[in-house]
């Protein structure tokens, strides 16, 4: 009985570390080439920890590549993107969830079809669209198109479905206005939710590739994840110089760094949003 | 929305709160709306229409009826697109929702250091996916990648991974793996959390061994969650672009081509907006049948079960 308790809690260890080792080493082995100098990056030598620290790859990314630039403008846009939905999605899923109206459930039908249409098939329109208005290239381009989310509002309407009606009912006796008491009474009450789609709308604009790719020109509105790509697909496909792999190592845990912390800081909310939404975007 | 009487003063007062009272739903609505039509439904509307269209940004679009999905039947790089992102979906899909449960059954057991285990496996999903590019495209390296040469000092061959044509997309495949397993991992543990262990206990102290337990109980009981896993994975898997883009552009020729992939170079690249917004629609169709097919084979199951 001892020796059968023994052994099953040898194998969880066993495949427990296996499963973190696989998990984190590429991690980690990004960490490590970003800190070493080229010659010590293309070798048959396999050194988890530098011989010798460098800081030469940083430098050489700070110097050639706006990625500070790039990173402030991933962070005005999800910020600003974020604040949109919450405020669009908290208003219009409010009303499809406690009023009654003409054509609700229509409405909502047709909103919740659009989960089903992938993004690729807007994005020619959209971006001709921009270029009309000579808006490509701009934060606007980036930020406007995330207030058409879809998830945001499913999940508010399902969180304000569930609240009891008394609190809105006291509040209509006392006189309090519709939008008074959305703000004031409902609201406040919503922050589970809030934080969900605040949590879900940050990380999906933050990793936005495909439309950030094609709405951006320079580096003036060019977002992280699309700067980032620039780095190696300059020569895709084929092998680069050990300076080019230091380079984007050493770009590559830059802009992996923030998420990382900010999952460990907020780990419990993030898993919830997701659990949450088992959607993405 | 529930009116409560109030003290009415006239019969048009009246009239006229109930007609604001209608009206309040729609100004609540309005803002959301007026983003969803202009950057959802109204460009969703028009790439269909745009696919019916020959139009290279400058000038006006040409109206050419179906030719751009006739020139789809006769596009040897389209259905290379085609069955590499089949391939990639045939590979990635099974894989990731099998090992997404085995490491879901694997987190849920009641041992120290299952808490690390849940937050290891999900921080690569936490990483941009240009970022996980990046770094895999230096393990996949053909001489010095960390895989390669570590293969090498286990006595196996090199593999050529992304430069090679026969290699390429199963670099794609395990790079998306390892990015994504942890998504389907989460998923997978709330669903677990939500069968209750009484279940277990009762089917334990009748006999049931471990095998019988995962086939009889966890499996049907998270059917639900199977369902939505599978569908979200197949969807993201027939959309794969951003590793592909970094690592490969969808070569070498056109090993990893896949479909958005192909989308992104027709429409703005060699700016054929047309022929870009067809492909569009071809992924689109292809996605609704997916949907369709699972949602039916799930409630054939569901019954099959209750029966």
């Amino acid at each position: 009985m001892i020796t059968q308790k023994v052994v099953r809690l040898a194998v969880w260890y066993v495949l427990l570390a296996v499963v973190i080792i696989f998990a984190l080493a590429p991690i980690v082995w990004m960490l490590s080439t970003s800190f070493k100098p080229e010659s010590q990056i293309t070798t048959l030598n396999i050194e988890w920890i530098p011989r010798t620290f460098t800081m030469e790859n940083y430098d050489a990314v700070f110097e050639r590549f706006a990625i500070l630039r790039w990173t402030l403008n991933s962070v005005i846009v999800s910020v600003a993107a974020t604040l949109l939905v919450l405020l669009l999605d908290s208003l219009a899923g409010y009303a499809l969830a406690r009023m009654e109206f003409a054509g609700r459930n229509l409405l909502f039908s047709i909103i919740l079809s659009m989960l089903f249409v992938p993004l690729q098939i807007t994005v020619v329109p959209l971006f001709l669209m921009f270029s009309k208005v000579n808006l490509t290239d701009t934060y606007l381009a980036l930020i406007l198109p995330v207030g058409a989310n879809v998830t945001g509002v499913f999940l508010m309407r399902q969180f304000f479905l569930n609240i009891p009606y008394e609190l809105e009912d006291a509040a209509r006796v006392d006189g309090a206005s519709d939008l008074r008491i959305w703000w004031s009474v409902v609201m406040p009450l919503a922050r589970p939710a809030l934080t969900a789609v605040a949590i879900i709308t940050f990380l999906s604009t933050w990793n936005s590739f495909f439309w950030p790719l094609i709405a951006t020109r320079t580096d003036a509105a060019r977002t992280l994840p699309v700067g980032i790509a620039q780095f190696m697909s300059l020569r895709p496909g084929q092998s680069q110089s050990a300076q080019a792999y230091g380079r984007s190592m050493a770009g590559a845990v830059l802009a992996a760094l923030p998420p990382i912390l900010f999952f460990f800081a907020l780990q419990r909310y993030f898993i919830q949003g997701i659990s949450m939404s088992g959607l993405k975007g | 929305m529930r009116i409560l009487p109030r003290p009415r003063t006239a019969a048009a007062e009246a009239s006229r709160l109930r007609f604001r009272r209608q009206l309040i739903p729609y100004l609540f609505l309005l803002p959301y709306l007026t983003f969803f039509v202009l950057f959802r439904l109204g460009p969703a509307l028009a790439g269909m229409g745009i696919s019916f269209t020959k139009w290279s940004i400058v000038g006006a679009p040409e109206w050419v009826g179906l030719s751009n999905y006739e020139a789809m039947t006769r596009d040897p790089r389209l259905s290379a697109a085609v069955t590499n992102t089949l391939f990639f979906t045939g590979l990635t899909v099974p894989l990731l929702v099998v090992l997404g449960l085995a490491l879901a059954m694997l987190m849920n057991q009641p041992h120290r250091g299952r808490a690390l285990g849940r937050v290891a496996v999900f921080t690569p999903y936490v990483l941009m996916s240009t970022v996980v590019g990046v770094i895999w495209t230096w393990l996949l390296e053909k001489d010095f990648g960390l895989i390669n040469v570590y293969l090498s000092q286990l006595g196996f061959e090199k593999v050529p991974w992304l430069v090679d044509q026969s290699t390429a997309m199963y670099g794609i495949v395990l790079t998306t793996v390892w990015w994504t397993v942890g998504y389907n991992m989460v998923l997978f543990l709330a669903g677990l959390q939500d069968i209750p262990t009484e279940l277990y206990e009762a089917a334990r102290i009748d006999g049931a061994n471990a095998w019988q337990l995962f086939r009889r109980i966890t499996l049907p009981l998270l059917a639900p969650t199977t369902f939505l896993v599978l569908m979200l994975t197949i969807i993201n898997s027939f959309q794969v672009f951003d590793q592909v883009y970094v690592m490969t552009s969808g070569g070498p020729g056109t090993a990893t081509l896949t479909l958005v992939q192909y989308i992104y170079t027709t429409a703005f690249q060699f700016r054929k907006m047309g022929y870009g917004a067809a492909i569009a629609c071809l992924l689109f169709a292809i996605l609704i049948i997916f949907a369709l097919v699972q949602t039916r084979a799930y409630r054939r199951g569901v019954r099959g079960v209750a029966a």
